[in-house]
């Protein structure tokens, strides 16, 4: 009973405009974020005594604080601050009075007012010419401030934690996303080419990117597919004829579950694969064997938990709710779980939507790997539990048991 | 009781509302009608029967299995609910063939039986049509189609007619006869025309009890000598209705034939008349269900 059901719900699937929809926003989306992007330069070895290698992100705690004191002067400065408090920018603008608390901060942390700081930057920009970027300094980030000679790391945390407090949520300035930049040595770049290609073939390095983006889809777009299902039924009030089969509600729901899921999935590694292919010529024509299964490893290993969790979630909310209402609150869930994240590459904790948005940081990623299949296992057997209850629900329903805003109200007696 | 269904204490509470109380019934094979008005429990009962509501009290055993076995009772029942549907986009062959698929058919079984059954039930010319362009009577048809389409012994039908016109009325009264050659086929219904077209053996439902058990003839001994005839004035139909049950009325000009439910001979002019069943139907629920 169960494949030829799984068959019929994968050819009324086919025909559902729901999912022609789900098929476009997800190619669309998929091929405009990552058809461009050229790092082929990535896989020429790197020579001894080039100009630059590269930047790589530095936990030297003076650079950070540093860099980060740069920062603040020049957004202060300009009074504008960039913030991400729901992954959207927004452009934060403070008053006098909190524009004089930064500044204290700032001299707090510098020993200097906040015009010497302005004199100093300037100074440092000074014979740049905007027009003909005559005179440009290599990067932004060579403009650095000098800390205090007294002020240690964590006092200068605390101290951005008090920015943080005026700027608001989602700043650079965040105690956990202090970073800074520094060059790479001839070491650094070589260490990295040969993991990127002994490791990752290549591939691999490919494959997570699109996997961050194509995650982001993968939090979203399925709950539609899973909504639309599970109110096919009474929409066509056909339930009644439905319960009164013999089929059990796992055959039922399984099948639907399953059928949804394997259609879902499919475009996603298809997709992935013909992504993939320029990266394996351009492996192959710079004498690197890349892993021609990279798409799928990374497929299966990275969105398919993602997948699962948001479909078995979409199912379970759907029955027990039993209309529309369930799609709003878990579109507003998704996008919490995707503006909550803390970082746009790895610290992968329990993220629904684990991100690693570049290419490359092979030995990053491999340091992160253990974390990432944690995370993965978490999601997977979430699923499952999700799946299962759905069951239950079904089953319940099935029998004549009612829900109304989650409480099942039994018919007494 | 191996071929039949068996009824004992039944009851159902929703909330404070009883909907079916103390029902006792013994449904052997061939058509058996259970009649009786909008909110007398008939719906309930049906779906107690095919396992999509739990009883609150008593024993209710199909063929010898109880209901709480959710699995063995809907292998061996069928269902055509009130308001059959299914999916819009599906045609009949295909929705046919869906159902089958979720009452265990393999495929090899279905090939063969989804063609006879829309040949059954006159549906072959339209097995291309979607669900959602049929008529109301191609609905039902295909309603009953699935529900036998998996050779069950127990076939539940509630109000299968309703909204059908006279000529598919007959029709699919017809059909039901035929599928209730050799198992139980319950004809749930509020229509006393559909009883008395194909039940020989009836309940009446009311307030969630059963106010009658037996045959059509026993129903129309209750009203023997209980249903008069007789022609009247067009202008004394308000008065006489404020006394009577009128359960017939043809007008000629100014002068109306009525048929009418009386304890005694209502009019001198009146006279006794042989009841049918809808008199007898209509005698049994003015008197509060005494049988």
């Amino acid at each position: 009973m169960f494949f030829p059901l799984f068959f019929k719900e994968c050819r009324q699937i086919a025909k559902s405009l729901v999912y022609y929809l789900y098929l476009i926003i997800l190619v669309l989306f998929l091929t405009s974020q990552l058809s461009d992007g050229d790092w082929s330069d990535r896989l020429t070895e790197p020579k001894p005594g080039q100009e630059s290698y590269g930047f790589k992100e530095s936990e030297d705690e003076t650079l950070i604080m540093e860099s980060t004191l740069a920062e603040l002067v020049r957004e202060t400065d300009w009074n504008s601050y960039a913030t991400y408090p729901f992954m959207f920018y927004k452009e934060v603008t403070l008053n006098d009075s909190e524009l004089a608390e930064i500044e204290q901060i700032l001299f707090e942390c510098t020993g200097k007012s906040f015009e010497q700081l302005l004199d100093e930057m300037d100074a440092h920009f000074s014979g740049y010419d905007q027009s003909t970027m005559e005179g440009a300094p290599i990067s932004g980030q060579t403009f650095l401030v000098e800390p205090a000679e007294d002020l240690t790391f964590e006092e200068f945390q605390n101290a951005m934690k008090r920015v943080c407090g005026i700027i608001g949520k989602g700043s650079a300035f965040e105690p956990e996303k202090l970073t800074a930049s520094e060059p790479k040595t001839y070491e650094d770049a070589l260490e990295d080419y040969r993991a990127l290609c002994e490791k990752d073939k290549v591939t691999g390095a490919y494959m997570r990117l699109f996997c961050d983006y194509a995650g982001i889809m993968l939090v979203i777009l399925p709950i539609f597919l899973g909504a639309t299902r599970c109110l096919r039924d009474k929409r066509a009030d056909a339930q009644q004829v439905i319960y009164a089969r013999a089929a059990s509600s796992l055959q039922v729901v399984g099948s639907r579950y399953l059928a949804n899921l394997f259609m879902a999935f499919l475009p996603v590694v298809l997709i992935a694969f013909l992504l993939q292919s320029p990266y394996l010529y351009l492996a192959r024509t710079n004498g690197v064997a890349p892993d021609v299964f990279a798409f799928l490893k990374y497929s299966v290993g990275w969105l398919l938990p993602t997948l699962m969790v948001t479909l078995a979630l979409s199912f379970v909310l759907t029955e027990l709710i039993g209309n529309v209402f369930a799609v709003i609150l878990q579109v507003f869930w998704s996008f919490a779980c995707i503006a909550l994240e803390t970082s746009l590459v790895g610290e992968f904790g329990f993220h629904l939507e684990p991100r690693w948005n570049t290419v490359g940081n092979t030995q990053s990623f491999f340091a992160q790997l253990g974390q990432l299949a944690i995370n993965r296992l978490f999601y997977l057997l979430l699923a499952i539990l999700l799946f299962g209850l759905t069951v239950l629900i079904f089953d319940r329903k099935r029998k004549g048991g009612v829900f109304w805003h989650g409480k099942n109200s039994k018919s007494r007696g | 009781m191996e071929t039949g269904i068996e009824i004992k204490n039944l009851s159902k509470q929703f909330g404070k509302k009883q909907a079916l109380s103390d029902v006792n019934l013994t449904i052997e094979r061939g058509m058996f009608g259970l009649l009786g008005p909008n909110g007398a429990g008939k719906t309930t009962l049906m779906k107690i029967i095919t396992t999509l509501t739990k009883k609150s009290s008593g024993e209710v055993r199909i063929c010898g299995i109880p209901v709480e076995e959710c699995k063995r009772v809907r292998q061996i029942t069928g269902y055509l609910p009130q308001d059959f549907s299914m999916y819009g986009n599906m045609n009949a062959y295909e929705a046919l063939d869906y159902l089958a698929v979720l009452s265990g058919m393999e495929k090899e079984e279905r090939k063969k039986l989804v063609p006879e059954m829309l040949e059954k039930v006159n549906l072959t010319e339209q097995k291309r049509t979607k669900v959602r362009a049929m008529s109301g009577g191609m609905k039902r048809r295909l309603g009953i189609a699935q529900a036998i389409i998996h050779n069950p012994k127990v076939i539940v039908v509630d109000e299968p007619t309703a909204g059908l016109d006279p000529e598919e009325r007959v029709r699919f009264r017809n059909l039901l006869c035929e599928v209730a050659k050799d198992r139980v086929v319950i004809l749930s219904t509020h229509i006393v025309g559909d009883i008395e077209a194909t039940c020989e053996r009836i309940a009446v439902l009311n307030n969630g009890s059963i106010i009658f058990d037996g045959t059509v003839s026993g129903l129309l001994k209750l009203a023997e000598g209980k249903v008069y005839s007789a022609e009247v004035s067009t202008m004394e139909l308000p008065k006489l209705r404020e006394k009577y049950q009128i359960t017939g009325m043809l007008t000629n000009g100014s002068l109306t034939h009525v048929k009418m439910i009386a304890q005694t001979k209502p009019l001198p002019e009146a006279k006794a008349c042989a009841p049918d069943v809808e008199d007898a139907y209509m005698y049994l629920m003015q008197q509060g269900g005494v049988c």
